[in-house]
């Protein structure tokens, strides 16, 4: 079991720091420069053009360019070309803002899920089942700003109350719990559109996950023994059913970064998403790379996760 | 069974905690009216969030907007477009002007043989101390640059005040004294230098002699009366100060080129401040119209020094601290109507009234910026009333203009949008195929359709708000049949299959643009229509910004672009973009434009200090550009601005209390912020 982890680790770590080279070295192969060399600007003129990319590094070789940002980053010095603010503690900031629409879009998708997908299995063929079928593939398709759009207009135009932001503006002086139930609102909306993509994919996986359990032997001989049908659908069936999401919890945390840039970006939300966004258009390269690292570390912590559980889970598994 | 219901019950559970919040939300009504702070407070929406909030580093739009009501400038940009004094009281141009004391003169002889020519009286008159140190970095030294004093004795030169600046002044006296006058006292043999030096210094050195020399000089008298947000008077010190900063490198400062013609900037007393430039150079003055003044003692190098500590900053991060890395940038403090209070990143910027302001204090006392990246929330926020203004869309203008409840304010940008055509290549060298290839598209339509009627046609180089602008220039009307008569004339004929050839070869061309803006874009289609019906093939092409600048536009391997320009109103300089020293690889004249006509004016309209003459220069030069047609001049686009119809500007009497109320109003020149220290918003929509 021990070595079974160790394994997991090292190979990660390694990979970790593949990624980290190819990022690097495809952000910056990439066509355009850091917003400050602003080649469209007649009065910028040659001399400050090449100053600003000196103090950025920009004219050496790629792999000095790489050891710097990586010895910054360590020693916690990495600036970002757009405001020369440090870079960790600006993401952290940005995550935490991040963090609550994450959190209420996940328990979202999860909560609406599972009770769709499991009653449009249980009632294969019938009308719900296609019904659900549909708007499932109708929410995959629709891209998710148009319904932005339409539930903001809709809102607003029969409600009258703001959405956008993190917060109404001007409720400074309003009381803590008003100020806290102001913040709720506003989540409401941009975790649900943001949650609508996730609940219409993670339905149709667990109907599909259900239908094949349902089709087992251990579930017609649960059933043949007498059992009620719930017991057989919630105890037998779905146990089973839930193992493959083990892999699905841990290929979510890396959402958490490039998850919601659409909806944070119409709701005026200040996240990280947001933040990669815009650090792409001004080819803010420490930022872009520090977000992509902590993605990909992200990606393989929770697969780290996953693995670990599914272990803990499935015994079968630790054996090979 | 338990998990059934647990699978149901808990997604209600869930929702209904989400959903009962809208009960605690108050209604846009109730924020408008509840509130009394909200009519006391403006909030503008802009689409993205600010960088750093400082004046000299200060690049995008939304830190221009904060730092124009933080900072202030030594002199300002009036209704007209004329400078105007505001944190100096007074400024006086006048300039300083060298001469070499020829041999078988006296300094006095000297003067006196060419006072004549002063249209002014000489003052300050001293002679020049002929040794000077001076620290020079060496050219032709292998390895990394180092700087290296030396000695240099020049010849004997006197220097004096004169009351204005004539850069012909020495060219008439010299024709008095003789063209040989002074040259056996200048050159490479006049100066004499100490120490072990290259030959590439000798040449540096021996620039520094030169017969004459005309340096501009501004004076400016500071107010006393002014104070920084935090208390302190603002001084000379902090005038120089900032120009320091900019020329700091560790700043980076975008601004660092605007500055490069200053000489040396000297304190005169504590409110008095003389800034010497190197030579000529008319738009320089411009600079201070706009350059907030920092506050030295909170960004000098004791105070950065301090900042380090308490930040922990060690080792090598100190060399490269500057006020660009300072904390400053988040909090900044200056002189303006407006002090800073709070920043939320990508959220909101907001400042308070400046209570002490020496020019009176705002009506506003709080103005928020909220930073809404996406148009139609800006609409949707601004119509709800949590925003008082914001620019909108083009296609968004239609529904303000027949809105009673809003002001829209149209006003024209600065920038315009050409079709530039590579004028080193076959066969735009012909004017009458450039003038042809512009007749033939139908930039009125462009208007219409691609920008929603928000635009209109220029002939030149200049803002048409200005006075550089000539009006006298007629468009070229649209007309294809013309433009074919033109180009038979230039040689072509119709082929075989419906194409017009030249010798054989036929007209066809390449046509590209950046990616990315739809109008540019819908021109490529609409140009390359227009053309084919002409019988010209042209082939069209989107590029992404990086690559269309590095492997087009900066080699030159192109045959027409559609592009813009943004542009100052203030400054008629056009030496970056046509005069043609400007041709080279990276350089903005990439089309290619010589004219030698147009090079004397523009290099003329620099040393110019007086404006009857830069007006006369400037619109003669847009007429010599407008003939010439090395671009296909399309359009100007308009911005509009919608405000909140309860915002009004107030007229106070002399006593300070309130008189009257009238309609809030652009300047001539379009700028509608240019009052806004005077704007309030009122309960109800006033009848005015």
């Amino acid at each position: 079991m021990f070595k079974y982890f160790t394994r997991a680790l090292t190979q990660r770590i390694f990979l970790a720091f593949l990624i980290s080279i190819i990022a690097h070295a495809v952000v910056h192969l990439a066509p355009g420069e850091p917003s400050e060399v602003d080649p469209s600007n007649p009065l910028m003129k040659p001399e400050d053009i090449a100053q600003i990319r000196m103090a950025f590094h920009l004219d050496e070789p790629l792999y000095l360019q790489y050891a710097y940002w990586i010895r910054d980053l360590v020693n916690g010095d990495l600036k970002s070309f757009k405001d020369s603010q440090p870079v960790l503690p600006k993401i952290w900031e940005r995550f935490l803002n991040s963090l609550p629409l994450f959190f209420v879009g996940t328990l979202i998708v999860w909560c609406l899920s599972f009770p769709t997908g499991i009653y449009a299995a249980v009632n294969r063929g019938s009308k719900y089942d296609r019904l659900s079928t549909f708007s499932s593939y109708a929410l995959i398709s629709l891209p998710s700003f148009f319904l932005a759009y339409v539930a903001i207009l809709w809102v607003v135009n029969n409600f009258g109350v703001p959405v956008l932001g993190m917060r109404t503006f001007g409720l400074e002086e309003a009381s803590g719990i008003s100020r806290f139930m102001d913040r709720v609102w506003h989540l409401v909306l941009p975790s649900f559109l943001s949650a609508m993509g996730g609940v219409a994919v993670l339905s149709r996986y667990v109907r599909s996950q259900m239908l094949e359990v349902i089709d087992q032997d251990y579930v017609r001989t649960a059933r043949s023994k007498g059992l009620d049908e719930d017991t057989v659908i919630y105890k037998h069936a779905l146990r089973n059913a839930l193992l493959p999401f083990i892999t699905m919890f841990g290929l979510m945390l890396p959402a958490m970064v490039g998850g919601s840039v659409i909806v944070e970006q119409i709701f005026a939300w200040p996240g990280l998403g947001r933040l990669g966004y815009e650090a792409i258009l001004n080819r803010d390269y420490p930022v872009i790379l520090t977000l992509n690292f902590i993605a990909a570390l992200l990606t393989l912590f929770g697969t780290f996760v996953s693995d670990v559980l599914y272990a803990v889970a499935d015994p079968r598994i630790r054996l090979q | 069974m338990t998990l059934k219901n647990a699978l149901l019950f808990i997604p209600f559970l869930v929702f209904l905690g989400l959903l009962q919040s809208y009960l605690w939300v108050p209604t846009y009504e109730d924020q408008t009216t509840a509130g009394e702070g909200r009519l006391e407070k403006f909030i503008s929406a802009i689409s993205g969030d600010a960088r750093l909030l400082n004046p000299i580093v200060a690049a995008d739009s939304a830190s221009g907007f904060v730092v124009s009501h933080v900072f202030d400038s030594l002199l300002e940009i009036d209704e007209n477009l004329r400078l105007k004094p505001h944190l100096a009281k007074e400024y006086k141009v006048s300039c300083l002007a060298t001469i070499v004391v020829g041999e078988g003169f006296s300094p006095e002889s000297l003067l006196q043989k060419i006072s004549p020519h002063l249209t002014s009286e000489a003052s300050e008159i001293r002679v020049l101390e002929p040794s000077i140190l001076i620290r020079l970095i060496d050219p032709d030294g292998l390895g990394p640059l180092k700087e290296q004093e030396v000695k240099v004795t020049r010849p004997n030169r006197i220097e004096f005040f004169l009351d204005d600046v004539d850069p012909a002044f020495f060219e008439k006296s010299l024709k008095i004294l003789g063209t040989e006058y002074g040259q056996e006292v200048t050159g490479i043999s006049a100066v004499s230098v100490s120490g072990e030096i290259s030959e590439g210094l000798i040449s540096i050195a021996t620039d520094l002699a030169p017969i004459t020399e005309i340096r501009p000089v501004i004076d400016f008298d500071l107010r006393k009366d002014v104070t920084f947000h935090d208390g302190e008077a603002f001084d000379a010190s902090d005038v120089k100060f900032t120009y320091e900063a900019i020329m700091d490198v560790r700043n980076l400062s975008p601004r660092r080129s605007d500055f490069e013609p200053i000489e040396s900037i000297h304190i005169r007393d504590s409110h008095s401040v003389r800034v010497i430039y190197k030579r000529p150079f008319a738009p320089a003055i411009f600079v201070w119209s706009y350059m907030g003044i920092l506050p030295e003692h909170l960004l000098n190098s004791v105070a950065l020094n301090k900042e380090m500590d308490a930040r922990g900053i060690s080792g090598t991060a100190r060399d490269g601290f500057g006020v660009r890395a300072s904390k400053f940038n988040r909090s900044p403090i200056g002189t303006g109507a407006f002090k800073f209070t709070d920043w939320k990143t990508d959220e909101s910027i907001s400042l308070a009234r400046n209570q002490d302001y020496f020019d009176g204090p705002p009506e506003y006392k709080e103005l928020h910026v909220r930073i809404i990246p996406d148009s139609v929330a800006r609409e949707v926020e601004f119509k709800a009333g949590a925003v008082d203004t914001y620019l909108a869309d083009p296609h968004q203008v239609a529904r303000y203009l027949q809105d009673p409840a809003y002001q829209p304010f149209t006003s024209l940008g600065l920038g315009y949008t050409y079709i530039g055509y590579n004028l080193r290549r076959e066969p735009f060298q012909d004017v009458r195929v450039r003038r042809a290839l512009g007749m033939a598209i139908n930039i009125d339509e462009i208007i219409d359709y691609v920008l929603y009627g928000e635009g209109q046609r220029i002939t030149g180089p200049y803002p048409i708000q200005t006075d550089w602008y000539n009006h006298d220039v007629q468009p070229e009307a649209y007309d294809p049949g013309k433009a074919l008569d033109l180009l038979k004339e230039a040689g072509f004929h119709k082929n075989s299959e419906g194409f017009l050839e030249k010798n054989g070869q036929e007209l066809r061309f390449n046509l590209i643009s950046n990616n990315g803006n739809p109008q540019r874009k819908a021109i490529l289609t609409i140009a390359q229509n227009s053309w084919r019906k002409l019988g010209i093939r042209c082939d069209t092409r989107l590029l992404e910004w990086a690559v269309f600048l590095k492997d087009y536009v900066n080699t030159g391997d192109f045959d027409a672009v559609v592009l813009g320009w943004g542009l100052s109103e203030l400054d008629p300089d056009l030496y970056q973009i046509w005069h043609s020293s400007q041709t080279g690889p990276q350089q903005l004249n990439f089309v290619g434009y010589k004219n030698n006509e147009v090079d004397d004016l523009i290099e003329n309209l620099r040393e110019e200090y007086s404006r009857t003459q830069q007006v006369e220069m400037a619109r003669n030069l847009h007429s010599l550009i407008a003939r010439d047609q090395p671009y296909t001049f399309l359009y100007v686009g308009r911005r509009t601005q919608v405000v909140d119809r309860k915002i009004v500007m107030v007229k106070r009497s002399e006593s300070g209390a309130v008189v009257d109320y009238e309609k809030l109003r652009p300047t001539p020149t379009g700028n509608l912020n240019y009052f806004f220290n005077r704007w309030r918003k009122l309960e109800a929509i006033p009848d005015l």
